[in-house]
């Protein structure tokens, strides 16, 4: 509108505005920071601490700084044009094993952790389960929103990535598929989202998945590398993962560092797998991404009281009830013997497990209810996913806030 | 003589490094791996691309708030009406002569853009815009 406008921002988000507003060409933006949160104040105390208050950056007081921003001649570097080089540093890097993981670490191309060293051999002999070509596009990632700008990035980009967080190169059309989607998996977020992957068809077992004790625990090789290839993919190829700037989740997420990848336990399950649910073909090889808060046992929640006899299936429902759909709905996690209670309780597909859980027809949008809240109208358990996973030594499982978003053929990528 | 310096030298660096004894061996090897140069290697850089920069100027201030309007938009973040509440009645309390506007642009579902409609209505009746929260 070519009119002067000022955005209010916390101070605590300077690091990050800077740099979207350097991505968006203006890097000498006029923002208006002031000391937060706001939510949560009465007027009083925003009157107090705002109003009456200072710019914690500058010392100034907020309000007649505004005025400046709104009315103080425009600067000759506020005035600028043209284009900003990009620096990205040379496309190898020569040293010793020791010089080359400081490097990387300092350069942040890591999650903090050791990587294995991405060499030119490695790199190849990870292209070569795929066919296809090293410089094709994969995708386009930010981290979440407009709060990070969009990278590019290649299939060999995602292979030096595979390599970094210790894949096996039968992983990489797993790894492929993750990263074609554009979905990071280290999100901006403040409220600190994670995401997941769930995993359906033959390739479980032909790339050792592990879907029965410890499934959605970190000690198995390919659920734990296929993630933090993904995680670095996102930090590397979608420039997420920074804290301050495109990582400010308020109290992060551990679930960041690996995600959840799950193999489901379609052997023991007693209904058709996610993917088969989601349209696909029985045996097809296809990963389904997640977004949410992620997953805890279900003895966090009252309704699992344990005691000789146990109805899991009104269990689930009353901790459905019980969640915030809002964002991310609601996730059960079900070892193999509480899929079977539910089984053996009547339900003998998910879609009339769900539909009993919801109180909803299948197909059918969760309906507004409970208190309304700013932010929006809080839905009730909201989208209901059920994945079957795990061991069968114990009547445990996991629920949380994750909701399914794409599902991709994972066999495209070989 | 010089024959018999070079025979007395060869015997200590006998001495110093080919004999080993009992409990020394770790040591001499630990020597030997660290006078070692540990090979240069050449790995790959992982980082994606990100796009081009083009910079936009910054759209031309105020000389005065006097007689002028400015838009209050309130994005949806919690508490921002509170906020901009306070920011108005600072305003009226300040410059008395400036024109306010209060714009809840609130979709219901959390944070919004700034609708297409009331950007054309801020540029053809105001003069500067605050937008916020951008938390």
């Amino acid at each position: 509108m070519k009119k002067p406008a000022v955005p209010l921002i916390l101070n605590d988000f300077e690091k990050q505005e800077k740099e979207v507003a350097t991505n968006l060409g203006m890097p000498n933006f006029r923002i208006q920071y002031f000391r937060g949160p706001v939510w949560g104040k009465t007027r009083e105390q925003l009157r107090k601490q705002i109003i009456q208050g200072n710019n914690p950056i500058s010392g100034k007081p907020v309000m007649t700084e505004l005025v400046g921003l709104l009315t103080k001649p425009l600067t000759a570097e506020e005035q600028k044009t043209g284009e900003i080089q990009r620096d990205l540093g040379p496309r190898t890097y020569t040293g010793t094993h020791d010089e080359l993981q400081k490097l990387f670490l300092e350069k942040r191309y890591t999650d903090f952790l050791p990587v294995v060293l991405p060499t030119e051999d490695k790199v190849a002999e990870m292209l070569k389960f795929t066919s296809h070509r090293s410089d094709e596009v994969l995708g386009r990632m930010n981290p979440g929103s407009e709060a990070g700008e969009t990278w590019t990035y290649t299939v060999k980009d995602a292979a030096v990535n595979a390599v970094m967080a210790g894949a096996k190169p039968e992983y990489f059309p797993v790894i492929l598929a993750l990263g074609s989607t554009g979905m990071t998996a280290v999100n901006v977020s403040d409220n600190g989202f994670m995401s997941g992957a769930v995993i359906n068809g033959k390739i479980r077992d032909e790339i050792g998945l592990n879907y029965e004790e410890g499934a959605v625990g970190p000690y198995a090789h390919a659920n734990t590398t296929i993630g933090r290839a993904w995680g670095l993919l996102s930090i590397n190829g979608g420039n997420c993962g920074k804290v301050g700037t495109t990582y400010m989740g308020t109290i992060g997420n551990p679930m960041n560092l690996i995600g959840i990848i799950v193999a489901e336990n379609e052997q023991r399950s007693p209904f058709a797998p996610l993917s088969v649910r989601r349209g696909f073909k029985e045996g097809e090889n296809v990963v389904t991404l997640f977004m949410g808060w992620g997953i805890l046992s279900a003895k966090n929640w009252a309704a699992t009281v344990w005691g000789p006899n146990m109805n899991y299936p009104e269990i689930i429902k009353e901790i459905y009830n019980t969640q915030d759909g809002h964002l991310f709905g609601t996730c059960a996690v079900l070892s193999p013997p509480i899929a079977n209670f539910v089984k053996d309780a009547g339900f003998d597909t998910v879609e009339k497990f769900t539909e009993w859980v919801t109180d909803l027809k299948p197909g059918a949008k969760p309906a507004a209810r409970g208190p309304e809240i700013n932010m929006g109208v809080r839905k009730t358990g909201g989208v209901f996913t059920v994945i079957v996973t795990g061991g069968s030594n114990n009547n445990y499982f996991s629920v949380g806030g994750m909701v399914p978003a794409q599902s991709v053929q994972i066999d495209k990528w070989r | 003589m010089k024959l018999r310096i070079a025979l007395i030298a060869v015997l200590c660096i006998g001495l110093v490094c080919g004999v080993s004894m009992p409990g020394s061996r770790t040591y001499a090897q630990g020597n030997r791996a660290a006078s070692t140069a540990m090979p240069k290697i050449t790995v790959l850089n992982p980082m994606g691309t990100p796009p081009p920069i083009t910079l936009i100027p910054q759209a031309p201030r105020l000389d005065t708030l006097d007689g002028k309007t400015i838009y209050f938009i309130n994005t949806g973040y919690i508490g921002t009406d509170r906020l901009m509440a306070e920011m108005m009645d600072w305003f009226k309390a300040n410059y008395p002569k400036t024109n306010l506007v209060y714009k809840d642009n609130r979709s219901g579902a959390g944070l919004s853009e700034v609708s297409k409609e009331l950007w054309a209505e801020m540029s053809e009746k105001g003069d500067a815009a605050i937008v916020g929260l951008g938390h």
